[in-house]
Order: C-alpha cells, then sequence, then structure tokens
C-alpha cells in the first residue's frame, strides 16, 4: 500500500468518526471487495461472509474514533477486524466456546509509529511471500491456515497427529524464522 | 520439528505477541496477554507489528466483489440513508441535506416564533395545516399535497408519468429514518387519505416523489429516481 492511498484511508476513517457517510460509502467502495475475500477465505460460505462483512463494517462506523489511537496502518486495521469478526464466527460454529482474538487490535497500546518504521512495515510486507516461501512446505501452511483460515494449536495438533505442546513450540519457532526473515 | 535452544525471553515475548495477534491463546492465557498489551508499550507495539506483518497474507487474496444487499444491510441496520431514494442525480450532496433541509428549518423556526409570539394564534389546533408542492426543476411534473389536520389530499397538477410507470409519494423525516411510502399521485382526480399512526406533520418533513414502476415501489423503498422533492410548509 503506498503513502497516498494510506493516507486517503485514513483520512476517510477521521471523516467517518465524525458520522460521515459519504465517507462510509467510500471506505466501503475502497475496501469491501478485500474484506469480503478475507471474510470468505476464513469461513468458506458466501451467506455467512456477506453477514460477517455487513457486522465489520458497523463495527467500523462505530469504532472509527478509536482508529487514531492503536497505530495500525488503516488497510491492517480494517482487515483485522474483518478477520477476527469472520473467525469469531467461524468458532461460533461448533461447540467451542468462543475465545476469538476478539479485538485485540482495538486494546493495543502501542503509540502509532513514525514515517519511518512505516516505510520498515511496508518493506516487511514485501518479504512476507518470499519468507513464508523459505520455511518449510509445512510450517508455511500452517501459519496461513491459522491466520487466513483460524486454525487452533488443537487443530493443529489433529492434523499432525502430536501433541498440542509440541505443535505449539513448533509453530512459535515457525513464526519467529518468519519475523526474522522479513526483518532481515 | 528437532527441538533447537531453547527460545531467549525476547524469542519468548514475540512469540506470545504473535499468539495474540493470531488468535491462538485460551483463557487465562489470552486474558494475561491482553492484560499485558495494555499496560506493556514494548509488548503493544509487538503485538501491533505482528498484525502488520500477518496481514500481508490478507492484502495478497484477491478482492471477491461483495453482492449489492450487503451494502444495504448495513446502512439499514445503522439506521442510514435509504439509498435509491438517496441517489437523486441532481445533487451532489445528498438531497436529505440540501437546501430544502435548510429551508425547512427556517420554516420550523418561522412556525414556531409565529406561534409563540402572536396573540390569537394560542387557540389554534395543536396541528397546523400545511401544503408542499413538489415540482421537478422544468416544472413539467407538479404535484399538490395539502394536509388538514391529519387528512391529507394530493393531486396531479402537471405531467404524467410514463407508460407503465407510476409516481410515488415518500414521507421523509428529518431524523434521517426511512422514508415512508404514503401512495401513489393519481393520474387524475384527488388522492385522499389519513395519515398513518407514527406520521406527524410538521415543517421539518418533506414530500418526494420517485418513479416507480406501476403499482409503485416492489421493495417498499424507492427504487426509482427522485424526481422532486418539498418541504411542508404551514398556512
Amino acid at each position: 500500500m503506498n503513502d497516498a492511498r494510506r493516507s486517503e484511508l485514513e483520512t476517510l476513517i477521521a471523516r467517518i468518526a465524525l458520522g460521515d457517510r459519504e465517507a462510509f460509502d467510500a471506505l466501503y467502495d475502497a475496501t469491501s471487495a478485500k474484506l469480503h475475500a478475507v471474510c470468505l477465505q476464513v469461513l468458506k460460505d458466501r451467506p455467512e461472509a456477506e453477514e460477517t462483512l455487513q457486522e465489520v463494517y458497523i463495527r467500523v462506523w462505530q469504532s472509527a474514533a478509536r482508529y487514531a489511537s492503536n497505530g495500525l496502518s488503516p488497510m491492517t486495521w480494517l482487515i483485522t477486524i474483518a478477520r477476527n469478526r469472520a473467525i469469531d464466527r467461524l468458532r461460533a460454529r461448533g461447540s467451542r466456546p468462543a475465545t476469538a482474538p476478539e479485538d485485540a487490535a482495538a486494546m493495543i497500546a502501542c503509540t502509532a509509529p513514525g514515517p519511518e518504521s512505516a516505510t520498515i512495515m511496508a518493506e516487511e510486507r514485501r518479504m512476507l511471500d518470499e519468507c513464508l516461501s523459505r520455511l518449510a512446505d509445512a510450517q508455511a501452511g500452517a501459519v496461513r491456515a491459522v491466520y487466513l483460515e483460524g486454525v487452533t494449536y488443537a487443530d493443529l495438533a489433529a492434523r499432525e497427529g502430536m501433541p498440542i505442546n509440541t505443535v505449539r513450540s513448533w509453530l512459535r519457532r515457525s513464526l519467529l524464522r518468519l519475523k526474522d526473515c522479513v526483518s532481515q | 520439528m528437532t527441538q533447537d535452544a531453547p527460545l531467549t525471553p525476547e524469542q519468548i515475548d514475540q512469540a506470545l505477541a504473535a499468539e495474540l495477534a493470531l488468535g491462538l491463546l485460551d483463557g487465562d492465557d489470552a486474558r494475561a496477554a491482553q492484560a499485558r498489551a495494555a499496560d506493556d508499550p514494548v509488548f503493544a507495539c509487538a503485538v501491533r507489528d505482528w498484525q502488520e506483518r500477518l496481514a500481508g497474507m490478507a492484502e495478497a487474496l484477491t478482492p471477491v466483489m461483495a453482492p449489492a444487499r450487503a451494502r444495504q444491510g448495513i446502512r439499514e441496520r445503522l439506521g442510514h440513508s435509504q439509498p435509491p431514494l438517496a441517489s437523486d442525480p441532481t445533487a451532489r450532496t445528498p438531497w436529505w441535506r440540501g437546501p430544502f433541509g435548510a429551508l425547512a428549518g427556517l420554516l420550523a423556526v418561522a412556525a414556531t416564533a409565529a406561534v409563540l409570539w402572536l396573540p390569537g394564534l394560542q387557540d389554534a389546533p395543536a396541528t397546523p395545516d400545511f401544503q408542499a408542492r413538489i415540482m421537478s426543476q422544468d416544472q413539467s411534473m407538479a404535484v399538490m399535497a395539502r394536509l388538514d389536520g391529519r387528512d391529507m389530499e394530493v393531486a396531479l397538477e402537471n405531467g404524467t408519468p410514463a407508460q407503465g410507470r407510476d409516481w410515488e409519494i415518500w414521507w421523509v423525516a428529518a431524523d434521517g429514518s426511512a422514508p415512508v411510502s404514503i401512495g401513489l399521485v393519481p393520474r387524475d382526480g384527488v388522492l385522499r387519505m389519513t395519515l398513518p399512526e407514527g406520521l406527524e406533520p410538521s415543517a421539518d418533513i418533506r414530500i418526494a416523489l420517485s418513479d416507480e414502476p406501476q403499482g409503485g415501489s416492489p421493495t417498499g423503498q424507492a427504487t426509482g429516481p427522485v424526481m422532486a422533492m418539498a418541504p411542508l410548509t404551514a398556512l
């Protein structure tokens, strides 16, 4: 995401925080297809993805005023809301109690980065694909499945036929390797 | 899957931040990590950085357009405008915020002032009488609406709906609630009706006309273009 687009989305979110419906429409136009793709990827069910998408934008309308304080780039903020909502719904499907990452995004107390670290972050984004491809297939697959499909440690343990603690340790190391690679 | 050297404290923090960002923690672990993110800026920034990093996977997804009804659903659930009626192509600003809005506001003030200050009007009936003349810009269409108490009359003064079309009359409140259909403009003669419950005549009500399929909007919301709109003015 280039700086112009980022600042355009930030402006829209700031206007939405003031109750500007035109800005809300413009943000929807600019971002809904991407967020819908996120919901579909997690839920793999069109009606549920569509319903979740609506919840996401209602959330955006209601919490736009708190956006500036969380330090996330606008697209990450939107994606995080969409992903977490979709995973909420996914986990509510099963009998498992919903222990989704419910708005951890909104709670973090990290002040906004300067332009320099935003640039570094953008560079890390560009490296992500490359670095995922450098992980072993199973590791990369697990990281993707956890992020894009809401897979849990218990799911991974069942899938890999390993104890949960082993799977956890393995995934943690995969994540650390990924971070080392993208921050090089 | 071999066990390497134990993780350093920094690595453990990083891994925990990643797990929080990913929603991999349960119960007490999740609550403890969330509490830490709220208190510890270094940890909070590590979580934020993971969210940024991981979002790259979502950004790489191919966009999928959502059906139009999703947007409509959002608007309805937020109590926003009713979009088909809002899409007056002649107005840059949403039509309910246009000059009609300001005019209606002024009229409301004037009406209130008149009721408060003019002696002799103190005993006037609680519901004043109103009218609205709804005209297209080129005046090829003109419709007159009159209110006497809660009795309403609507008459076509000029123009005719196209073959197979009807002009639908909408009651538009200033609070942004959904416009309410109050009937179709009669092709000849006068439409007489009593206002439904919940519709209170006042100077900040506007009457709008939209072009609809014969028999009126199939959805209960305007589907065709808004042809004209006018505020109720007190008589």
